[in-house]
């Protein structure tokens, strides 16, 4: 479903340019669980930025299916966005001034083929990883569990075909972890295929393929036996 | 304030260059609007507040109150000889006449026209002018003296040394000379008295002035009394009707004192007071325009409160450590104010610079001579300071020292003033643009009715004419002469002599007309008394019948009976008002019992006088020759420089010794509304910087908010939000104030402007067009002010703002 061809990233800033990703070949095929690995710096937000189509690779091929990603603009991107990714991040990024059920609606409105069940769906979304009884509550009163059980809900809202997941457990308690590793896990067999960015090696393991990643360079890719 | 906080001042006003220019930069120039406003109200309200014991000097005011006048009203001006009837039954009484009679000042054959005053004997002791040279009051006691102000003296004589000198004066009959008593130093601007001249008024009734100088209704001079406190004022006003009663019976009748009453109007009032038939109140515009200075201050210091509260997120860290190092809440609230009033200091010294700046400009506009009383200015604005720096720190102050040390501290977020600060900041916005609204509103209507008052159809072309003033000064052979030879210029293509022209000079006669079989003395009605061409010369519309011809020897009134029948000409306003349905009807109809007069023709009405008057009922009488306090109006083809000097030039041919005064018609009609204008230019001016100030704190709001919902956008990115959806939702959160403030500016600005044109009696309707045009004016302004941030914000690459705290 994804192929990377030789995607390099370089930032240049007044004096120096470093290189957050070099000479990335990556495939990952429908239905895959990835976890991606590496010491702070090494390029794997960077990738994960770029799979996500909000960070643009210097210079080489993203190929989504048998599109070029990196030939679109703006807007087709964000109709690329819109319809097919769903993101987690570590730090939630919920919008403070909304609650968590139009938090989680937010994964739709983009979205032109929405339709009209928009309330079932964002209730379906929310029963999914279960904060239906916060779905009134702004971000600052919910734990940070429940804060990023709503950030995986909008995530999942708009069923998109891939999840990319930046930390996701980061900022949380092993117990918090363990119940949103759950849920991607059960979203994974539900068919959705993840690309996640993991500190935590137990958390990797659950993952079915493990890339290793150190100076903007994939190092290795183990894949899990099942 | 310890050195610490004038260095977080400091280094907050330098590092942040764009939010201290915006924020100093919009109180500055609110403060600046302020200021000159202030002067003008300052200026405007300190009229003879320059005389020595000016709380003790009233003027007598006539007040008319007889059946259906249209002059009915209190006017400043009484009967010549009042003064005297009042001291025969009030010895003792302290008082002076002012009867500007103007002077033509001899040299050389060719006469020269100044501002000369007759006044009484008591005149210094109502009047204390500042001397330059000589006893004012010593001067006045012989009536060949003359008193000339400094300026004339320098013109006259070189120099005020010029005591002992001599000049030759014309005062309306004969020519005498005079000698220069003392010399009074000029009057200053902020003054009604007009005058550059003083001499003695005769005993009794002048010369020519004899048939109405003790006719009770007639008022020809300005009466001024001076009483030691309001209470002896006042006591004398309480005995008025019945000294009217008194002196007034044979004029007035038997109930002379509901047909009249004297009244005194403290001499400090005058000047705001409108006088007689006037609609127009000079007060309510001094108060709207000290109003506009007002709040511009208060749109630029919700500016500081705007935009200190929504900044105050991005301290909290500071206040936080300056709280764990022991800082109390109450210093915090003192550092903060301290700021605020350092901030003020700063904006108010630039806001000087800024009125020094934009005081030349101001006074062009306003047709004004003010300058910054910096003695007065200085300490005013540093109080200003203190005040508006607590007034607009204080709020931000208790905000920010109440942030709660430990949690800010804990979080990689700081607050930012959470929903209420939010929701606190959209009201002010609300209320600036609320105001900015109803400034646009007005000023589109106020340019809308001086456009107006420019174009209107007067009932007559107003370009083309000029108005020869000085015609009264001719004698009675002349006056025919220089019709003839004004007349025979190639340039001129028509001339009418009649006792009114454009502008409104000459005399003004009113008189009851009876009406055939309807009780009472009849409606009043304006008389112009006209000379030949008069109608021709203006270009007056005919709606029926015929205007007076030299072919039927009955028009002309010269030389009749007052009791003799009359032709006359009406104007299309007397149809209704002496009860014809149409002007066809009125033809040939004869009116008036014991002083009949014929209405041969109706023209349509021409507007000669203030637009603030309404539009008189007016009958024209026709003199062949000799009209009493005539004016000529010339008409010409060509340049207007022109005709003026082949006028002039045959004037001074004719008569050298009278000066000569004239000016194009249109000058003399804008001279009507010269006041409007200059009131509307203050307006026009305070409103845009209103609205400017109102932008600078819409911009900084959207930079502020922009900025703080960077992360949100990336979000919104990150989910598939395009730029314009992004976009969209920025722009959209200002419309939402905008529109709110429109709802409210629409009723506030219909009431103010239903008040200001309620004071024209030519006006232009109150359309719905203006309050939607300023709605979408203030709309597009908003859009502007926020589309540019809001379009970058837009295009940041969302991985970048998702890392952006």
């Amino acid at each position: 479903m994804i192929r990377l061809e030789n995607i390099q990233r370089r930032y240049v800033s007044d004096e120096v340019e470093t290189t957050a990703l070099a000479d990335i070949d990556l495939d990952v095929a429908a239905g895959e669980f990835v976890a991606i690995m590496g010491p702070s710096g090494c390029g794997k937000s960077t990738l994960l930025n770029t799979l996500g189509t909000v960070d643009r690779p210097t210079a080489g091929r993203y190929l989504f299916g048998d599109r070029d990603l990196v030939a679109l603009n703006e807007a087709e991107l964000a109709r690329f966005r819109a319809m097919t990714l769903g993101f987690v991040f570590q730090s939630f990024n919920l919008i403070d001034e909304l609650t968590i059920a139009e938090n989680v609606e937010l994964g739709l409105i983009y979205r032109k083929d929405a339709g009209g069940d928009r309330k079932g769906r964002v209730a379906a979304a929310m029963d999914r990883v279960g904060i239906s009884h916060r779905a009134r509550h702004y971000p600052h009163q919910l734990s940070g569990g429940q804060q990023q059980r709503a950030a995986i809900a909008r995530a999942i809202v708009g069923k998109p075909k891939l999840i990319l997941a930046d930390e996701p457990t980061g900022n949380l308690d092993s117990e918090n972890g363990q119940q949103v590793m759950d849920i991607l896990t059960s979203l994974n067999a539900d068919g959705a295929t993840i690309i996640m960015v993991t500190h935590s090696p137990s958390h990797a393991d659950i993952a079915r393929r493990r890339i290793d990643m150190l100076d903007g360079r994939i190092v290795a890719s183990l894949a899990r036996a099942i | 304030m310890n050195r610490f906080a004038f260095l977080t001042l400091y280094r907050s006003l330098t590092r942040h260059r764009l939010y201290a220019a915006l924020n100093i930069g919009g109180l500055a120039v609110g403060i600046a609007v302020f200021l000159v406003l202030g002067l003008y109200v300052r200026f405007e309200t300190s009229y003879e507040t320059w005389l020595p014991h000016h709380d003790q000097v009233y003027i007598v005011q006539t007040v008319v109150n007889m059946p259906d006048s249209p002059v009915n009203g209190a006017y400043p001006n009484t009967m010549g000889g009042l003064l005297e009837e009042m001291k025969a039954d009030f010895p003792g009484l302290t008082g002076t006449r002012i009867n500007g009679v103007g002077a033509t000042v001899l040299r050389g054959g060719i006469g020269t026209a100044e501002d000369l005053a007759w006044v009484d004997a008591q005149f210094f002791e109502v009047m204390d002018l500042p001397m330059v040279q000589g006893d004012g009051a010593r001067a006045l006691a012989d009536p060949s003296n003359v008193l000339i102000d400094a300026n004339m003296a320098r013109k006259y004589f070189g120099s005020t040394d010029a005591i002992g000198q001599t000049l030759t004066l014309n005062i309306g009959a004969g020519t005498a000379p005079y000698r220069v008593a003392g010399i009074f130093a000029p009057l200053p601007r902020n003054t009604d008295l007009k005058f550059t001249m003083l001499t003695r008024i005769p005993n009794g009734a002048p010369k020519g002035n004899e048939d109405w100088w003790y006719h009770w209704s007639s008022t020809s001079v300005n009466t001024y009394l001076r009483f030691p406190n309001p209470a002896a004022a006042k006591a004398f006003a309480a005995r008025m009707p019945a000294f009217v009663v008194r002196h007034g019976a044979t004029d007035l009748g038997a109930d002379a004192d509901k047909m009249m009453q004297l009244t005194l109007l403290p001499l400090t009032d005058l000047h705001l007071t409108p006088a007689g038939r006037d609609m127009a109140s000079m007060r309510q515009t001094i108060i709207t325009l000290g109003v506009v200075g007002a709040l511009t201050m208060l749109i630029a210091i919700v500016n500081y409160v705007n935009l200190a509260t929504a900044r105050a997120g991005l301290r909290a860290r500071e206040v936080a450590m300056r709280k764990v190092l022991g800082a109390s809440r109450s210093m915090l609230v003192r550092q903060f104010t301290g700021e605020a009033i350092l901030t003020t200091a700063l904006a108010a010294l630039v806001a000087l610079a800024l009125a020094e700046l934009g005081l030349p400009l101001v006074n062009a506009a306003a047709g004004l001579a003010l300058s910054i009383p910096y003695a007065t200015v200085v300490p005013a604005l540093l109080v200003l300071s203190i005040v508006v720096g607590i007034g607009a720190g204080l709020y931000p102050a208790v905000l920010l020292s109440r942030f709660p040390a430990a949690a800010v501290l804990a979080s990689a977020r700081s607050p930012g003033g959470g929903r209420t600060g939010a929701r606190l900041r959209e009201m002010l916005v609300v209320f600036q643009f609320a105001l900015a609204t109803a400034f646009i509103t007005g000023t589109l209507v106020l340019v809308a009715q001086t456009r107006h008052l420019r174009q209107a159809d007067l009932g007559f072309a107003r370009d083309g004419l000029i108005v020869v003033k000085s015609m009264a000064g001719l004698s009675e052979g002349q006056q025919g002469t220089m019709r003839e030879a004004i007349a025979s210029l190639p340039i001129i293509r028509a001339v009418g002599i009649a006792d009114s022209a454009a502008g409104g000079f000459g005399n003004n006669n009113d008189n009851n007309i009876e009406i055939p079989g309807r009780p009472g003395y009849g409606p009043s009605l304006r008389e112009i008394v006209v000379g030949r061409g008069f109608f021709a010369t203006y270009g007056a519309r005919v709606i029926a019948g015929r205007v007076f011809d030299n072919q039927h020897g009955a028009d002309d009134s010269y030389g009749t009976k007052s009791k003799d029948n009359r032709a006359i000409v009406i104007n299309r306003t007397a149809v209704g008002v002496l009860g014809f349905r149409s002007a066809q009807e009125a033809v040939g109809k004869t009116l008036g019992k014991g002083h009949p007069r014929t209405i041969i023709g109706v023209v349509d009405d021409m507007r000669f006088f203030s637009p603030h008057v309404p539009m008189e009922a007016t009958y024209y009488t026709y003199w062949s020759h000799d009209v009493g306090a005539p004016v000529l109006t010339a008409r010409y083809a060509g340049r207007m420089d022109a005709a003026m000097d082949a006028v002039r030039d045959t004037w001074r041919k004719i008569a050298p010794e009278v000066p000569f005064d004239a000016a194009p018609a249109n000058q003399e009609l804008a001279k009507l509304f010269e006041d409007d204008d200059h009131a509307a230019n203050l307006f026009t001016i305070g409103s845009v910087l209103a609205v400017l100030i109102g932008c600078i704190g819409l911009w900084g709001l959207a930079s502020f908010n922009t900025s703080r919902r960077v992360k949100e956008i990336g979000i919104r990115k990150a989910l598939g939000a395009s730029s314009r959806d992004v976009v969209k939702l920025l722009v959209g959160q200002f419309l939402r104030p905008v529109l709110i403030a429109n709802v409210i500016a629409w009723p506030l600005a219909w009431v103010a402007m239903r008040q200001w044109l309620a004071g024209f009696s030519d006006r232009i309707a109150l359309s719905p067009l203006y309050f939607v045009a300023a709605t979408l004016l203030a709309l597009a302004i908003a859009v502007l002010t926020v589309i540019a941030q809001s379009l970058r914000a837009a295009r940041a690459t969302p991985a970048w703002a998702l890392h952006h705290e």
